[in-house]
């Protein structure tokens, strides 16, 4: 979860929130899970390759306008992530230019709860100190924070012993309740239970109503139908459609159903 | 087309640096998060408990008293002064130890962070440099009580601990944001760093003063920063003398140079983290 400071722009539906222009990401990482000086030293004149270099985004184009909900779809690896990373400023652009025309707010599938020996209520405190919110603004924010995600008494203690529930319902809550101008929502909704989803699912309809704009990534297609106005379908880093929910989503289904029969029948 | 400007622009980076305004900015508004951060880890390994306070002072007393039992009692070394200068210096190691090794962690642990939020990474091992100077501190506390009881004299020339302090504190913010950024290429360093830092331990002028080296190793010392540090150290708070001027130069240059290659090392290799981590 992400926090950010309110800004007193009032955006207007139609005008861009976010503008995402020839955008190519590219990114070096290592092939070990976790590379050691050890492992380096010991294969030296093997001529092993320790790391790999991943075109993660090639020449994206796309504008979200305030008062839309954009989802993006695509198969593992298509740079759906890569993408929210680069629009949240956490992954910067290798070529190409993105413009954010108001504060941004992120719940990316990982990043609920840093530290899990620390409380819920200071994780809150230092993932919205680490986002450029002070602390007035975050003591401002969080009992309706600690309301919507209905935790109780267990804001207090340490989130290791959170479940995954508890974890997204408090992440969800950090990152609408601060009422920001552009949500970023990364896999966030698929952890917690159905009254959750429901609850989630309103307030981002709510969000759509008061003119943010939200871009979301899911594996979840019935979410993207219900929710965006707008489908962009990612695919080995590049856009390859966009336009009306459901007509983008059915592609993109047909895509899969293809590919794994294509896939199985290879096997064969 | 929008009537306002954007909030953010984001582009490639020039010469692998992230634009240098906009991210001192960015530190400046988040500064709070690095003291916060610092106070969460305490709080974490009960430093703000009472008994965890106390546990700060107790523990470099007993330090003290080891080395007390090792010189005084065992060697039977009745000098104060090389006790004092043992205390004292002993101390101000540690500061750059715990520097070092909470840098080492400092980025790992905070990945979950990286990967969700943009800041300037540099804020995590300068908070771990922070719970190093919160742990520092208190020693002093002890080091004055041991030199009142052994009855050295005060004087004025001792503030120039100050800005041997100062000097140190930026060689052990530098080391600890350099070995930050290298723990993420190589995730065993922290296995190697007691070694290393025992090592150097050794090698310092702290179990010993510089007047007792041979002049064939002081030159060797040269290569050591902290050989310069603590010299100038000991003189100031422990022999009450105005350190040498040529010891503050090449310690401050030291620092500075520290600082300065961490900084720039960290700054060109922090966008990977978030896809390292």
């Amino acid at each position: 979860m992400t926090l950010q400071s309110e800004s007193d722009f009032s955006p207007k539906t139609g005008e861009l929130a976010v503008s995402v222009q020839h955008l190519g990401l590219t990114y070096t990482t290592t092939i070990d899970r976790r590379p050691t000086l050890k492992a380096r030293v010991r294969s030296l004149g093997r001529g092993a390759k320790f790391t790999r270099v991943v075109r993660a985004l090639d020449d994206v184009n796309l504008d979200v306008p305030y008062g839309s909900v954009l989802g993006i779809v695509g198969a593992n690896g298509a740079g759906k992530s890569t993408m929210m990373r680069a629009i949240s400023g956490i992954l910067p652009p290798s070529q190409g230019r993105i413009e954010v025309y108001g504060k941004v707010s992120t719940l990316l599938a990982l990043g609920v709860g840093f530290n899990p020996s620390l409380s819920g209520r200071e994780n809150v405190l230092l993932g919205g100190l680490a986002g450029g919110m002070t602390r007035k603004e975050i003591a401002a924010h969080f009992e309706e924070i600690a309301d919507f995600a209905e935790l109780g008494d267990a804001i207090e203690a340490p989130m290791r012993t959170y479940s995954s529930g508890m974890f997204a319902r408090l992440g969800f809550s950090v990152a609408v309740t601060v009422r920001p101008d552009i949500l970023l929502i990364d896999e966030a909704l698929s952890t917690g239970d159905a009254h959750f989803k429901e609850k989630s699912l309103n307030k981002i309809k709510e969000l759509r109503g008061d003119n943010r704009a939200l871009i979301m990534v899911s594996h979840g297609l019935g979410t993207i139908r219900e929710v965006c106005n707008e489908v962009a379908w990612l695919h080995k880093g590049q856009l390859i459609q966009r336009g009306e929910p459901n007509a983008i989503v059915d592609a993109y289904e047909k895509f899969l159903h293809v590919g794994k029969s294509a896939a199985i029948n290879e096997d064969i | 087309m929008n009537k306002t400007a954007p909030v953010e622009v984001y582009e490639p980076f020039k010469a692998g640096l992230p634009p240098l305004k906009r991210y001192w900015r960015m530190l400046w508004k988040r500064r709070s998060f690095i003291t916060e951060y610092a106070r969460s880890e305490l709080h974490e390994k009960h430093f703000d408990t009472v008994f965890g306070q106390v546990w700060l002072i107790i523990n470099p007393l007993l330090l003290s008293g080891v080395y007390f039992l090792l010189i005084v009692i065992i060697a039977g070394n009745s000098d104060k002064m090389r006790y004092a200068h043992l205390t004292a210096c002993l101390f101000l190691y540690y500061f750059v130890n715990h520097s070092m090794s909470g840098g080492a962690k400092s980025v790992i642990k905070g990945g979950k962070l990286i990967l969700n939020t943009a800041f300037p990474r540099i804020m995590l091992p300068m908070s771990a440099w922070v719970i190093a100077l919160i742990r520092f501190l208190p020693t002093m506390i002890v080091f004055f009580f041991i030199r009142s009881i052994l009855g050295l004299p005060w004087g004025w020339n001792m503030l120039w601990g100050i800005p041997v302090a100062m000097i140190t504190g930026t060689f052990a913010l530098g080391l600890s944001i350099l070995i930050s950024c290298a723990n993420v290429y190589f995730r065993d360093i922290g296995s190697f760093l007691p070694y290393f830092a025992r090592t150097w331990l050794y090698l310092s002028p702290i179990l010993y003063e510089v007047k007792n080296l041979k002049p064939k190793l002081r030159s060797f010392e040269l290569l050591n920063p902290l050989y310069s540090m603590m010299d100038a150290w000991s003189r100031a708070i422990v022999h009450n003398q105005v350190p040498h001027l040529e010891s503050l130069l090449k310690g401050a240059a030291w620092a500075l140079g520290t600082l300065l290659v961490g900084t720039y090392f960290f700054l060109t290799r922090e966008r990977d983290f978030a896809v390292r981590v």
